[in-house]
């Protein structure tokens, strides 16, 4: 039976939801977060309520994380923000808030999880990343520039970290239909996708898949990799 | 926590570095023993493992402490040089807890 554990952020809806479900059916012990109440019931599923961008409330939910389990096998820092809007017209606290979710959420996140994850055999952080960076997507300068952190983080913790057996790439989807995506304009989605190799909208299982490539023992030589959906590439 | 069982911690995590080193880059489990800098036995990611491998000591002890420190890679400041600097740097976190 398969005794892994992972923990992942933004647990309560959409794509993070997913990939949390998928991986309880496969047998993990999934730790999941997010701002919002449980959404998830299964024996093997702990729920942590908290703010991602807050170091106190992080460095509590890795305190109370031990009770549970001394070793992580996987850490996936989904939970994001996005907001579009014109450069010039982006307020302030809009930078902040996205900042603070995408960049510092996934910093401590990373950061705190370090130690759990050195005492696993062959551990694995993903960070999510978006298409937005590639196709430097006009109205999404502040979310793209988030993401484009994001990246830098991976890559670097991926060289400094390497020696440690952790591995950390990060996963580019393309549009999705998830809540992130809800306000989007429809036809804002069509251009998207038209700028993607592969013409179509990915399923969460498109992204589940590419998850179960990085966290596998067998991707032992996989890390620094940045992987964007639909052919989409730098 | 006593000084004694800081050190001890100190020394359990020390234990966890030479278990993955070479017989000849074994490195002396004592309190004068010297961790970071010019005569310090661990490069800086030998240093930043070890340093997890203390937090997680503590937290197995039920105990957070944050290690992170600006001037952790200094050679000269860091309180990371050696046990003795070590123990005292996170005595200090500790009575500024209480």
């Amino acid at each position: 039976m398969n005794t892994r554990s992972m923990l992942i952020t933004g647990a309560s809806r959409g794509l993070g939801k997913e990939i949390a479900e998928h991986y309880l059916q496969e047998g993990w012990s999934v730790y999941g977060c997010a701002r919002s109440e449980k959404q998830i019931e299964h024996e093997k599923y702990v729920h942590f309520q908290l703010d991602i961008s807050s170091p106190e409330e992080v460095s509590d939910l890795f305190y109370k994380l031990r009770k549970f389990t001394k070793q992580l096998d996987a850490l996936i820092n989904n939970a994001g923000i996005a907001s579009m809007n014109a450069f010039a017209l982006t307020p302030s606290a809009t930078y902040e808030k996205i900042f603070a979710t995408n960049v510092h959420g996934t910093f401590l996140f990373c950061q705190k999880a370090l130690g759990l994850l050195k005492r696993a055999p062959a551990p694995s952080i993903i960070n999510m990343t978006t298409v937005a960076v590639p196709l430097q997507l006009e109205g999404e300068s502040i979310y793209a520039a988030s993401k484009s952190a994001v990246e830098t983080l991976t890559q670097i913790i991926a060289k400094e970290y390497g020696g440690f057996g952790i591995r950390c790439n990060a996963i580019g989807p393309s549009p999705i239909e998830t809540n992130l995506i809800a306000g989007v304009p429809k036809d804002k989605i069509e251009k998207l996708v038209s700028y993607q190799s592969i013409k179509k909208m990915a399923k969460p299982s498109d992204v589940i898949n590419l998850v179960d490539f990085f966290i596998k023992p067998e991707s032992g030589m996989i890390t620094g990799q940045i992987v964007y959906l639909g052919g989409i590439s730098k | 926590m006593t000084s004694t069982q800081v050190q001890n911690i100190l020394f359990s995590a020390i234990e966890m570095s030479n278990n993955i080193r070479e017989d000849d880059k074994q490195i002396p489990v004592g309190e004068t023993t010297e961790l970071y800098g010019k005569d310090g036995h661990l490069d800086s990611m030998g240093l930043v493992a070890f340093l997890i491998d203390v937090e997680e000591l503590f937290l197995d002890e039920e105990i957070q402490i944050a290690l992170s420190d600006e001037r952790a890679m200094s050679q000269k400041n860091s309180p990371f040089r050696s046990v003795a600097t070590l123990s005292e740097y996170i005595e200090k976190l500790l009575n500024e807890k209480n």
